[in-house]
């Protein structure tokens, strides 16, 4: 397979969200940037607007500091930073859950900072399985709606979520195939596999659907190739370009993964039906499995242990968001479930900021070391 | 057959040559690490004291923080991995390792068969580093070498609470201010890096043997210390700060035996 051209439309993608926006903006879209994680992003869709996914980026922070403590989470001082260096001109409003407390004061701090694109809160409630959850979910999205009406001028109709919400189980449908895909083919490196998913967040996903049917197509075509030692990933963000790199050069293969930003985000679908907004208020309620959902039970750390052994993982590597209050809660629960599994587990530390993965580099090669 | 390992470490760079993966022709310390000339000249010192050249050396294995830029090596070993198979090569009955470096912490816990089961590593802080133990003898004036003495010497060891090197200078200032014996405050120091290792190996499972490698296994106070933090005999090795290096140069001499086979 000449993987280099397969890919090289998602790189393309990854590496220039800039270009991008401008492109939509150029044919007359408008766009809203979404925070992670779990943004309603069919209402903006069926609204006739361009999702555009907003996880910050390796840039330097600085104006930001005057928000926020230096010991914060990389991911929203390096999304203000963007904000406040106007890398988001021309966008209609920004969308950010409140889904951690990080998270509650990145859309403050937004307000305060960013003037030129609204901001937009999605007060998810965290007891969302029971009917009065339910029931607040569908308000809050009633309260984007109107905000989004507001910023964009453009009007929401129910009909056409009911179509964005098929767009978007197309799309997470894809994604779940291209994951379970990649877990036979150790020939698409941690790095190939990444610019997938990071590509996912920036264009509509009827675009990106069809190009990963596509790449799925042409991997299909080729034989199986299991010749990496195969690991299982879990955290909030793997896509540092160096810290790939390592997990590449070390032959290592991620079968499939618990990320945020990668196939956290695409395990549930919305139930395809006329009350749509009622669907993806249900869709909310049966989420699961992930750091930033309430789950009294802590069914994540099982899940975690299961998946990775369902993939044959010789270990899991947890890529740990540095200052991630919900991800370092959940670690003690998954390091104890790891031993009494008996799946090695090591921690690695990444952020919006590392340029050196000196030390993160050792701990890879020696948990390789460890595998074999 | 002769084989080569280089630990290039953060402040030092450490070589030793072995034959046929048993005995320890030569070993040589330079006291500079990566981006520096402490790697050749350590591999040049080697070469001479062994009367060999570069061409009689089978394989080399480099490891430490400066392993990837060692352009002669054949291939490189984390220094975990290194550490691992240099302790248990000097005393099979091994099961843990503490390594204390001049950046960071390890704890290595091994299986009977001297494989690696489980490892921690302190990459976030100073603190309980050789580092830490470097900036404090700088101070204090007192030859770093020369710390493991004086803490033994101690009568009433203080305590340093701050969690932080640079905090923790200011505090050593502080006493100092004060008149507190300098016996007592390198205690004081040793006691401050023991019990911040101790944590991190707590966090894994202990087991006996447990041997402590790196050039700060050489200072008595944090042997001391350790030892009466882990409740346990911390075994050394007077090459402690050649482990990385030995286990490189068995690594490399085990490659070509594969290889062979």
């Amino acid at each position: 397979m000449n993987k280099t051209e397969l890919f090289k439309p998602f790189y393309n993608l990854a590496n220039n969200p800039k270009e991008i926006k401008d492109r939509y903006l150029k044919e007359g879209k408008k766009i809203v940037l979404v925070a992670p994680v779990y943004t309603p992003e069919e209402i903006a869709h069926s609204m006739g607007l361009v999702p555009m996914g907003a996880w910050g980026a390796d840039v330097e922070i600085n104006d930001a500091k005057e928000y926020f403590p230096t010991f914060y989470c990389s991911i929203a001082q390096s999304l203000l930073q963007l904000g406040m260096n106007k890398k988001y001109q021309g966008v209609s409003a920004v969308l950010i859950p409140h889904l951690c407390d990080t998270l509650k004061c990145l859309g403050q701090n937004w307000k305060a900072a960013v003037e030129d694109v609204p901001f937009i809160p999605v007060a998810y409630p965290q007891n969302r399985k029971a009917d009065f959850g339910i029931k607040y979910t569908y308000k809050v999205y009633e309260s984007v709606i109107e905000a989004l009406e507001k910023a964009t001028g453009e009007k929401f109709d129910e009909a056409k979520l009911k179509d964005s919400i098929e767009v978007y189980n197309a799309h997470n449908d894809a994604m779940r195939r291209f994951a379970v895909l990649c877990s036979k083919h150790s020939d698409v490196s941690a790095t190939d596999r990444s610019a997938v998913f990071k590509s996912a967040t920036f264009v509509l996903k009827e675009e990106h659907t069809k190009m990963v049917n596509d790449l799925i197509d042409a991997i299909s075509k080729e034989d199986e190739v299991s010749d990496k030692t195969k690991i299982y990933t879990t955290g909030i963000l793997a896509d540092q370009k160096a810290f790939l790199e390592i997990l590449d050069k070390n032959n290592l293969q991620i079968v499939a993964d618990d990320v945020a930003a990668e196939t956290r985000q695409y395990r549930t679908d919305a139930e395809v039906k006329d009350a749509a907004l009622q669907s993806l208020s249900e869709k909310w309620a049966n989420m699961d499995n992930c750091s930033v959902l309430y789950d009294p039970k802590l069914n994540r750390v099982n899940y975690i242990v299961e998946q990775a052994k369902k993939y044959d993982a010789k270990g899991i590597l947890l890529v740990m968001t540095k200052f991630c209050d919900p991800e370092e809660f959940d670690y003690p629960a998954i390091k104890k479930a790891c031993e009494e599994a008996n799946m090695p587990l090591v921690q690695v530390e990444v952020d919006r900021q590392t340029k050196e993965y000196g030390q993160a580099e050792t701990l890879i090669e020696t948990f390789k070391d460890m595998l074999n | 057959m002769f084989t080569l390992g280089i630990d290039i470490g953060s402040t030092t760079s450490k070589c030793v040559i072995l034959e046929d993966g048993k005995r320890i022709v030569t070993k040589n310390l330079v006291k500079r690490g990566t981006g520096s000339d402490g790697p050749d000249i350590a591999v040049k010192k080697s070469l001479e004291d062994a009367k060999l050249s570069m061409d009689d050396i089978s394989c080399i294995i480099s490891t430490g923080y400066g392993r990837n830029n060692f352009a002669q090596a054949n291939g490189n070993k984390s220094e975990l991995s290194c550490h691992a198979r240099g302790a248990f090569f000097t005393d099979p009955e091994t099961k843990t390792i503490i390594d204390i470096g001049g950046q960071d912490a390890k704890v290595i816990f091994l299986n009977e068969n001297g494989v690696i089961n489980n490892f921690l590593m302190n990459d976030k802080c100073a603190a309980g580093t050789g580092r830490f133990l470097d900036v404090m003898s700088g101070i204090l004036n007192v030859d770093i070498n020369d710390l493991g003495d004086y803490a033994l010497k101690s009568m009433h060891p203080i305590t340093i609470s701050s969690t932080c090197t640079v905090f923790a200078e200011s505090e050593v200032i502080s006493q100092l201010s004060k008149g507190v014996d300098i016996h007592d405050l390198v205690a004081g120091i040793c006691q401050s890096v023991a019990s911040r290792t101790a944590n991190l190996a707590k966090r894994g499972k202990i087991s006996s043997k447990i041997y402590m490698s790196g050039g700060v296994a050489l200072n008595k106070g944090v042997r001391k210390a350790l030892s009466q933090e882990l409740n346990d005999e911390i075994n050394f090795n007077p090459d402690a700060q050649f482990m990385g290096a030995l286990g490189a140069s068995l690594l490399a001499y085990e490659s070509l035996k594969k290889n062979l086979n």
